[in-house]
This record gives structure tokens, C-alpha cells and sequence, in this order.
């Protein structure tokens, strides 16, 4: 960036030096106190000097609204890039990256993360702590499998996942309640029913604990050392509409699938108490996929309507 | 957040001219022509065009990709249903793109296709903008806005 730009333009608010082969932007940014877009795709920036030191102090990092650093060569979200509190749009879209940093939470205002196109093999559930974010792309990446936290992102709107290594989705992805859009082609999505039989048993800890809660029988910090209060408090309610029990450790894994406005089935991974938690006819009749669907249908129809956009195909 | 349609000319009920736009990494569904003549021009940025062979009367099992080009900026292209099934879609992740469609005689449905299983299913397309207005949605949730 040329020397003493913020002296010649003090008022700047749009700075566009996208294509002009920049390695590095230096300290020339910090003194632009008006700037809330900053579009600098198709360079050469990722390596150190990228980002500026001390930009935390400095006006941008609460004056930046949209930042576009697509086509670059980041491997990784430079740390300094989290320093800016008032981001609302961050594109990384086409560069090297590897992974997402927890750390990410930072940017408490963010609405639109775009992130396709790079190498990201999986997504750290602190991503789900952005309580305004509204569009996710994540498509043309590596990504196995979304941790079940991103259900907590109730202002998702739109989540671009196609072109990934996805074999099913969290059974939570259904309680994004204004999900509108979701793109899953080109994932080696599970087609057929599958059920996970490898279950251990629950150990003599589980089955305490699974009776004095679904018994509801009373207990006091007092009654109890402080490690088994704890661990009381981790059970997880068990899905299963008809079960209404609850378990900690001892789970059995199922992929169920959900119909999606008649159009769609996708395989959802459910977490269930205990192999007699699913469906009374599934352990009968294993190759049948009618009964699974009929099964999953009552607790995700309502949730599927509302995906009006699903693409799959 | 998808690419949006918009009309531009409707000659007297003869053909659909169009606008679309397309935003990083959007992408359509594989679809069909509803027995029209489909003209694409690229009028910014690039679009891939991925060709499929229409799915047995069983519709089991994945679609078979016939060829697939990247077309650019001023290039045409041209289907109908004779011709087989696309999908396009900008893959690029920094730039945006836009091509001009034309339709004729115009379809406001088509057929989408599930590559995995060649299961098709109707829908309806609708406007994001009419001759320069925004077109309110007013379709029922059962619609799939293309």
C-alpha cells in the first residue's frame, strides 16, 4: 500500500486493491479511521506481514465491516485478522487453508463467512458461538463431519456444504430453526439404511445414573461427592420421542433418514440410549428403509418443511 | 442466498429473456428444458456446464456425466431436452458471474434430478426481479424458487 495514504485520503471508507499482486499490508491501514470495506482478492498475501501488526488498538478493528480476502495464499486465518471486533462479511474463499481456529468466536458480529474453496478437513464447534451469523459457505473443502454445536447458530440462514467428504449429518442440523438453504451434492452421503452395532454396555456408573434421573429420585450436593454431582448433570435426554430416558457415556449410534419435502431423504446420525431405543420394527426388519422413514418422520417433518431449498442434486 | 433470475423481456408470450446471477460457488440443480430451446450467453465472470445423460425409466442408481466445459466470458451454449440434462454453476470462489438466458417458447417449470439416483421432481421457477423490480415471493412452501 502506497506511503501516507491516510493522509491523503482520511475520509476512506472503500479500499478495493484486489489484483494488484500485494504481498503484504502494512501499517498504512492502521491510520484509516472511516474504512469499513476493505476487498484485497486475487493477491499474494498469507505469508507474515499480510495483516498489520497492532491492529487491535487501531481504528479498523472496530470500523471494518466487510473484509474480502479471497484468492489468496492463507494456510491459516491470520491471528490478527480476529482482531476485528465489528466484522460483519469475511471471505477466505480460495485459499490453503487447513482448518478453522476456534478462535473465530471472536468475531462476535460476523453475518457471512464464506470459506469454500480450500482445504478444511473439519469445523471446531466454537464456530456455533456466532450469534449473528447468517450465511456459512464451507462448500469444495475436505470436511468429514459438522459437529452437532452448529445447531446453536439460530440465525443460519443459508449453509453451503456440497462438494465435501460428508457420509451423513447430525440429527441436531434439524433444529435450525430458520434454515432456508442447504447444499449437499457431491458428498458420499450414506444411501442406505445403516445401523452402527458396535455398542458397549453401559458400565454400573451409567445405570445409577440413568435410574436416579428417568426415577427422578432426589439428591443433594451433600448426599454425593462433588465428581458424581457432575456427571449427573452431563446426561444427554435421549431422542427417541417414545423413550424420554437419558444417557452419558453408553450410546448407540444410527443413521436414520428424513424425508425433506417429499423430495430428499438425507441420513442423519442419531445418538440413542440403547439398541431397543429405535424403532420397534428396525431390529426385525434391518433392510427395510420404509419403516426407518416412517420412524424419523413425525420428529423431523416439521423441521424439513421449513428447508424449502434443500439441494441436493 | 443463490443465484437469481431475472426477467428482462417477455416477447409478447413468445420466449423468457433473462438475467442471472450468480454468486461465489452458486451452483443450480441438474435439470431439464421443458421441451424449449435454452440460448445461454456469459456475459461476466465463467460458468460450468456439466452435462448428463437422462437417467433409466428406473431412476436407480447415479447419473452418468456425458461431458462438461467451462464456458467464458461471450461464449454461448445451447440445450434442449433431445440434447440431455445440466447443471450449471459458477466455481469460482472470487468472482462473481452473470449469463443471459433465453427461453422459447417459456417454461415456468421444469424437472430437477437427484445425481445420486436420477430421481427427478417437478418445480416451479420463480423471479427474483421483473423488468427491473424485486418480485415478492408468493409461492407456497411446497415451491422450490429456482
Amino acid at each position: 500500500l502506497p506511503a501516507g495514504l491516510s493522509q491523503w485520503f482520511p475520509a476512506l471508507e472503500v479500499l478495493d486493491v484486489s489484483g494488484t499482486g500485494l504481498a503484504e499490508m502494512g501499517t498504512e491501514l492502521l491510520s484509516l479511521p472511516c474504512l469499513h470495506t476493505l476487498l484485497a482478492k486475487n493477491n499474494r498475501l498469507g505469508g507474515p506481514g499480510s495483516l498489520p501488526k497492532g491492529l487491535e488498538q487501531a481504528p479498523l478493528a472496530r470500523s471494518l465491516r466487510v473484509l474480502n480476502l479471497s484468492g489468496n495464499r492463507f494456510s491459516e486465518v491470520p491471528p490478527a485478522l480476529l482482531q476485528l471486533r465489528g466484522l460483519r462479511s469475511l471471505s477466505l474463499g480460495g485459499n490453503r487453508l487447513h482448518g478453522i481456529p476456534p478462535d473465530i468466536q471472536e468475531l462476535q458480529s460476523l453475518e457471512f463467512l464464506y470459506l469454500g474453496g480450500n482445504f478444511i478437513t473439519a469445523i471446531p464447534p466454537e464456530l456455533a458461538k456466532l450469534p449473528s451469523l447468517r450465511y456459512l459457505v464451507l462448500c469444495d473443502n475436505k470436511i468429514q463431519s459438522i459437529p452437532p454445536q452448529l445447531a446453536q447458530l439460530h440465525s443460519l440462514r443459508s449453509l453451503s456444504l456440497h462438494n465435501n467428504l460428508l457420509t451423513y449429518l447430525p440429527r441436531e442440523i434439524l433444529n435450525l430453526v430458520h434454515l432456508e438453504e442447504l447444499s449437499l451434492r457431491g458428498n458420499p452421503l450414506v444411501v442406505r439404511f445403516v445401523r452402527d452395532l458396535t455398542y458397549n454396555p453401559p458400565s454400573l456408573q451409567e445405570l445409577a445414573g440413568r435410574t436416579v434421573k428417568t426415577r427422578n429420585v432426589p439428591y443433594a450436593p451433600s448426599d454425593l461427592p462433588e465428581s458424581l454431582v457432575r456427571y449427573l448433570s452431563l446426561a444427554s435426554n435421549c431422542p427417541n420421542p417414545k423413550c424420554g430416558g437419558v444417557y452419558f457415556d453408553s450410546c448407540v449410534r444410527q443413521i436414520k433418514f428424513v424425508d425433506f419435502c417429499g423430495k430428499y431423504r438425507l441420513p442423519l446420525m442419531h445418538y440413542l440410549c440403547s439398541p431397543e431405543c429405535s424403532s420397534p420394527y428396525s431390529s426385525a426388519s434391518q433392510s427395510s428403509t420404509s419403516q426407518s422413514e416412517s420412524d424419523s418422520e413425525d420428529e423431523a417433518s416439521v423441521a424439513a418443511h421449513r428447508m424449502q431449498k434443500v439441494l441436493l442434486g | 442466498f443463490r443465484y437469481t433470475r431475472n426477467l428482462v423481456d417477455n416477447g409478447n408470450g413468445k420466449f423468457n429473456l433473462m438475467i442471472l446471477c450468480w454468486g461465489e460457488g452458486h451452483g443450480s440443480s441438474i435439470h431439464d428444458h421443458t421441451d424449449s430451446h435454452c440460448f445461454m450467453k456469459i456475459l461476466q465472470g465463467n460458468l460450468k456446464e456439466t452435462l448428463f445423460e437422462w437417467p433409466g425409466k428406473k431412476g436407480n442408481g447415479e447419473m452418468t456425466k456425458k461431458s462438461e466445459r467451462v464456458l467464458r466470458e461471450n461464449q454461448c451454449a445451447y440445450i434442449n431436452d433431445s440434447i440431455g440434462l445440466h447443471r450449471v454453476e459458477n466455481i469460482s470462489h472470487t468472482e462473481t458471474a452473470v449469463s443471459l438466458h433465453l427461453y422459447s417458447p417459456p417454461f415456468n417449470t421444469c424437472n430437477t434430478f437427484d445425481q445420486r439416483t436420477g430421481h427427478k421432481h417437478k418445480v416451479t421457477m420463480t423471479f427474483y426481479s421483473q423488468f427491473g423490480e424485486r418480485t415478492v415471493c408468493v409461492s407456497t412452501r411446497r415451491d422450490a424458487p429456482r
